[in-house]
């Protein structure tokens, strides 16, 4: 059986029209070439400048470490101390997402590539999923060393009842957070230079309202409105409870399958908005002109 | 050819300091203007406020949960003013690094200041120091919310003055001089750098023993603690707004202790390492910024952008 003939060989047309309309293969296979396309100068990138190894894993550590230094120094339960480690490997994944996702678009308008990326033949639903494989390979490696060497040198034990539900769970936060990093790539570029401060501005507050470092249920109101809303609260709540089963610290606000449920919804709803904010943008891009225009 | 005479070599000298000053004035006002004319007043004093005061609200959430709401004052206060003093370590080691990211990767004018009759090093102490402005109202407004919310007892008769204003002096200066040394490695790296100077500063918290005493940390980590300017900067600051507060630095069983005998440092020794210390962060600051700047001319750095 012959291989079906590639999309990309040319083919004469009759007019414009006719050759911008393409079969479901082709647009697909251009889509699947604009993800790896975007996601390789981060893969290549990590491999030409090793100096992220540093700044983006070993120091980030430390920065974990200092927490863990704070409820030793406090005499905290151990478990404290795996909330700690837990915590600090999920902040790779929420700094990722806001700076190499959300404020992403912003700076390829900055750099030129926007308008590039608006005329090409292809969605930018890839070019963000390809910006996301890129920064998943980063804040993948950087949350594992977090959590293994962590868990390691403090002496973490995590005691897991249901090993699938905790991968879905992972992988079910992983969708909802990225799906979150596209809607707010989108905003963040109609919000203009208010992107940089946005960045800075969601770090402290959410690691606070999320329960970074404790149980999101002992913030009360606050908890119960971040799990409502942001996916780092309820992927953490339920991986907490996932992972340190029986633990009388860990104070669950819902079942973790019930949380597992709440981070499907978000995934389908964020996901679903992204897809309809990039389509606006695009849109607002070719009609009014000026969504690539710099420094606005 | 005749020397040049005395006063006109005293008159140049005199232009010199004024163009220097006037650069320093003009990137400070420029890096103000980058920062804070974006939003309106409220926006951005949100904006500045939410960073330090989240960071310091999960610390007392932390401390709060541990002790069941009764922790000692004493480690509420340790907390929120290390955890308020911080704002400044971000804000200075992260304006200077950003400042050569957004003007080589944004506004592509790095080449240009680099050419320009001005000191690139003046001009980037400059933008760092309205950066410093900026982190000092975050530091101020958490330290309120501190005394007014969440019971930190500050008197301000209490206040020993002159150790607070010459610690506050020598701990920017050192803090400016890590970021120079950070100013001077994003020179060399890529566009991703932008996360550099907090990861920096996140080592650092845990190095300095910003919000526990050093004691707590294994002893060869309190020691690059205690060569460390910023932990005499934290503790001079800290006996100053509240004295006779728990030291950062002492303690039964700490290195210090172990080493000098007592248990806590006197205000003069505080000071004098203090001093040391900075000037020898200060020293290998420059030293190394002026390096970077040069490999960076010869390597063609200046205006290699690195979108990634």
């Amino acid at each position: 059986m012959s291989a079906p003939p590639s999309p990309f060989v040319f083919r004469r047309t009759d007019s414009p029209q006719d050759a911008a309309r393409w079969d479901r293969r082709r647009a697909l296979v251009t889509n699947l070439r604009s993800v790896y396309g975007r996601a390789y100068p981060r893969l290549i990138g990590a491999r030409r400048e090793p100096s992220w190894l540093l700044f983006e894993i070993l120091l980030p550590f430390l920065t974990t470490s200092a927490f863990v230094f704070v409820y030793r120094a406090l005499d905290a339960p151990s478990e404290f101390i795996g909330f700690v480690v837990l915590g600090g490997a999920m902040t790779a994944f929420w700094l990722n997402i806001l700076w190499m996702m959300a404020a992403q678009l912003y700076w390829e308008r900055d750099q030129g590539n926007l308008e590039l990326y608006f005329t090409a033949p292809i969605s930018m639903m890839s070019i963000l999923f390809g910006m996301a494989i890129g920064g998943l390979f980063m804040s993948g490696t950087r949350a594992l060393v977090v959590l293994i060497v962590g868990a390691t040198l403090y002496g973490v034990t995590f005691a897991v009842d249901q090993w699938l539900l905790l991968l879905a769970v992972f992988l079910l936060t992983m969708g909802a957070l990225y799906g979150l990093g596209m809607v707010l790539a989108s905003f963040f570029l109609l919000s203009g230079r208010e992107a940089w401060h946005l960045s800075q501005g969601l770090q402290e507050p959410v690691y606070f309202v999320s329960g970074l470092n404790f149980p999101v249920g002992r913030l009360g109101l606050l908890g119960a409105l971040a799990i409502s809303t942001i996916p780092l609260a309820v992927g953490l709540d339920a991986m907490r409870q996932l992972a340190f089963v029986g633990s009388e610290h860990v104070y669950g606000v819902l079942p973790a399958w019930a949380e597992a449920l709440i981070l499907l919804a978000m995934a389908a709803l964020f996901i679903s908005l992204a897809r309809w904010m990039l389509r606006h943008i695009e849109r607002l891009a070719r009609v009014e002109g000026k969504l690539t225009m710099k420094g606005t | 050819m005749s020397a040049q005479p005395l006063a006109a070599r005293k008159r140049d000298r005199r232009s010199d300091y004024a163009a220097t000053w006037r650069a320093f004035r003009t990137a400070m006002r420029l890096g103000w203007q980058t920062e804070a004319n974006w939003a309106d007043p409220l926006l951005f004093f949100i904006y500045s406020v939410a960073k330090p005061v989240g960071a310091a609200a999960i610390l007392v959430f932390m401390v709060d949960i541990i002790s069941g709401g009764r922790a000692d004052p004493g480690i509420r206060v340790f907390v929120v003013v290390g955890s308020a003093l911080w704002s400044f370590v971000v804000a200075g080691i992260a304006g200077l690094a950003w400042s050569v990211l957004d003007d080589r990767e944004r506004y592509r004018m790095l080449k240009y200041l680099y050419v320009s009759p001005n000191s690139l090093l003046v001009l980037l102490l400059g933008r760092g120091a309205a950066r410093i402005g900026i982190g000092a109202f975050g530091a101020l407004i958490t330290l309120l919310i501190g005394a007014l919310v969440l019971g930190v007892p500050f008197d301000v008769l209490r206040v020993d003055w002159p150790l607070a204003l010459i610690a506050m002096a020598l701990g920017l200066a050192s803090i400016l001089g890590l970021g120079l040394i950070l100013a001077a490695t994003v020179m060399q790296t890529r566009q991703d750098s932008w996360s550099y100077p907090e990861a920096v500063a996140g080592a650092l918290f845990l190095l300095v023993g910003a919000v526990f005493p050093l004691l707590v940390l294994p002893a060869p980590i309190q020691v690059v603690g205690l060569l460390t300017p910023l932990t005499w900067w934290l503790e001079g600051i800290r006996h100053a707004l509240f004295p006779g507060i728990l030291s950062g630095v002492g303690g039964a069983g700490s290195v210090y202790a172990d080493w000098t005998g007592r248990l806590t440092p006197s205000t003069a020794e505080i000071v004098l390492v203090l001093a040391a210390s900075t000037a020898v962060v200060l020293g290998i600051g420059v030293a190394f910024f002026r390096w970077s700047e040069r490999r960076a001319k010869e390597k063609g750095l200046f205006d290699q952008i690195t979108g990634s």
